[in-house]
């Protein structure tokens, strides 16, 4: 492709506060149509916003988890437009003097996707169109946001996904918000445009707004780049547009123009006071901040010494990052913890949300309990491996499935001993593996496995098989 | 100032406000008597809007905001009791094509 890709993000993170922005409704995903809802939120004449000090903590805490710069004094805006998920006509937002300012994102190529603002804003209410009529539910109206702003850094459809999943994995870590994208936790508006590979001048964006899945970002950013290539390719020139994807057809669809485009009208909020906002406050969150995903993923592969594969598959999720670390603070050794987290608990966690939630039967002491067997040669890894799936299902600790006379293990005497039964009692397999059939011989193993209840070393076994067929 | 048509449909678009045309040439001359009055305002203020917000007796520390706990919302019924309401939602008339 001649031309090289241009974007930036706009992305809303609505806060885990327990109340709104500017009164106390509580911010409860659903519940019945505005049944959330009060004077204030509902934008009823005579009433004045108060804000909600956890909104700024929280706004502060993610602009420092992206390196922001925290200003230390801020006000609020009046962003004027008419629309019915608006119930006062305008929103309170930020203008020219945002919360936090010059942060960035950084990949894991190194590279990194610079963040221009971070302000803080209410959300709007929900609207359904039906017939002749719209409805409204202002349940979510008075949410509060944070709007994270990046510079147009990002060159790839690759990097996009890595920003975002970036962003909602680092809202995660420091508690902010759970960006559930599907439910609206987290959206965002991509810019696009296109300019010549190499040069320095930018072409005319578009914009496509509320975006909810990585996916459909994926999509619609390779549709509209298309779009966009093609009315270069016949010496056309892009419409600076406001645009909408559609879902079903993949496609990209103007939905304003630069002549229509809003004229916004901000102006500083009359109603709320500048917030003056102690440097000691802000260093004491910056203390309080937890790792942070890059810095969790770094140390996972140098200190740890775990595959940068594997080290993806556990810094994904915040719990099961918890959940490792607990284990291996109780004495767990790295590798067997992470190689059955990976394997045997991931068998039984078939989506993201449950990873993300990792919500399993077994408690780090157990986990780390059967960890240390296996760490110590006491059991083999298929024998942990049995156990923590039969411990996954009921709930119950090791000590029910591996019994003391289990933790001797099975003596090399013992074993050559069943090796020897093994090829007497499966000649077929045996003649098959001489005669260059080299799967024939796990017939062998499951002979082995039975005899012991899976406490043989198998590796082992089969060492001693094929010495003895030899 | 002079205000221009281009303009004052402008502004009467924002406002959601339908001005016919025969009347867009009366209104103008209204719309000039409110922009000269905001300029007295302004020239009364010596100064740009941005010294007024330099007042530090406006501001508040981060500690003295709300504390984030949640009070009770109002009923369904009473938030809809002065509007066109159906369901529990609020109702309008449709606002997309």
């Amino acid at each position: 492709m001649k031309y090289e890709l241009v974007s930036g993000f706009e992305t809303h993170v609505e806060l885990a506060t327990a109340t709104k922005i500017f009164c106390g409704c509580t911010t409860a995903f659903g519940g019945a149509p505005n049944t959330h809802c009060c004077p204030i939120c509902t934008g009823q004449p005579g009433t004045l916003p108060v804000l909600n000090k956890k909104v700024v903590e929280f706004a502060i805490r993610a602009g420092l988890a992206l390196h922001c710069t925290i200003n230390t004094t801020t006000h609020l805006d009046r962003k004027n437009y008419c629309y019915p998920d608006l119930p006062k006509a305008y929103q309170i937002s930020q203008f020219d003097k945002p919360l936090c300012e010059h942060g960035y994102v950084e990949l894991e190529s190194g590279k990194r996707i610079r963040i221009l603002r971070i302000h803080i804003e209410e959300d709007a209410g929900k609207l359904v169109h039906e017939k002749g009529t719209s409805y409204i539910d202002y349940n979510r109206g008075g949410v509060p946001l944070i709007e994270i702003v990046s510079e147009p850094d990002i060159s790839s459809t690759d990097e996009a996904r890595e920003y975002v999943e970036k962003l909602q994995l680092t809202m995660r870590y420091i508690g902010v918000s759970d960006c559930k994208m599907q439910e609206g936790s987290m959206r965002c508006d991509v810019n696009i445009s296109l300019k010549e590979r190499g040069s320095q001048v930018l072409g005319t964006r578009t914009e496509i707004k509320n975006m909810n899945s990585i996916s459909h970002i994926e999509k619609a950013m390779e549709y509209e780049a298309r779009r966009q290539a093609e009315i270069l390719d016949d010496g056309g020139e892009v419409e600076q547009a406001t645009m909408r994807f559609d879902e079903n057809s993949g496609e990209t669809y103007v939905m304003r123009t630069k002549e229509d485009a809003q004229d916004y009208r901000y102006f500083p909020e009359p109603d709320l006071l500048e917030v003056a906002i102690p440097q000691k406050k802000v260093d004491e969150i910056a203390a309080s901040l937890p790792e942070l995903p890059l810095e969790k993923y770094k140390r996972y592969t140098t200190e740890l010494g775990i595959n940068a594969a594997n080290a993806k598959l556990l810094y994904k999720y915040k719990a099961v990052c918890d959940f490792f670390e607990e284990c291996l603070r109780l004495g767990a050794g790295v590798k067997n913890t992470a190689n059955l987290i990976l394997g045997t608990v991931y068998s039984t966690l078939n989506t993201e949300e449950e990873k993300e939630l990792f919500n399993i039967r077994v408690t780090p002491e157990d986990m780390a309990g059967l960890v240390k067997l296996a760490d110590g040669g006491k059991i083999n890894i298929t024998l942990a491996q049995m156990t923590l799936a039969k411990m996954l299902e009921s709930g119950k600790p090791f000590t029910e499935y591996i019994k003391e006379e289990d933790l001797a293990g099975v003596s090399d005497d013992e074993l050559t001993e069943l090796c020897r039964q093994a090829i007497e009692a499966n000649p077929k397999a045996v003649e098959d593996y001489k005669n260059g059939k080299e799967k024939a011989i796990s017939g062998l193993y499951g002979y082995i496995k039975r005899a012991t209840q899976g406490k043989a070393d198998i590796r082992k076994a089969d060492a001693i098989i094929k010495e003895l067929i030899k | 100032m002079s205000v221009t048509d281009k303009q004052l449909k402008q502004f009467a678009r924002l406002a959601r406000l339908d001005f016919p045309d025969e009347e867009i040439e009366a209104f103008k001359g209204e719309f000039e008597e409110m922009i000269a009055f905001w300029d007295s305002i302004n020239s009364a203020v010596e100064g740009d809007a941005a010294s007024i917000r330099e007042v530090g007796a406006r501001q508040i520390p981060l500690n003295g905001l709300r504390e984030d706990e949640v009070a009770s919302s109002l009923p369904n019924e009473k938030i809809l009791s002065n509007v066109n309401g159906e369901n529990g939602y609020f109702t309008v008339k449709r606002v997309v094509k």
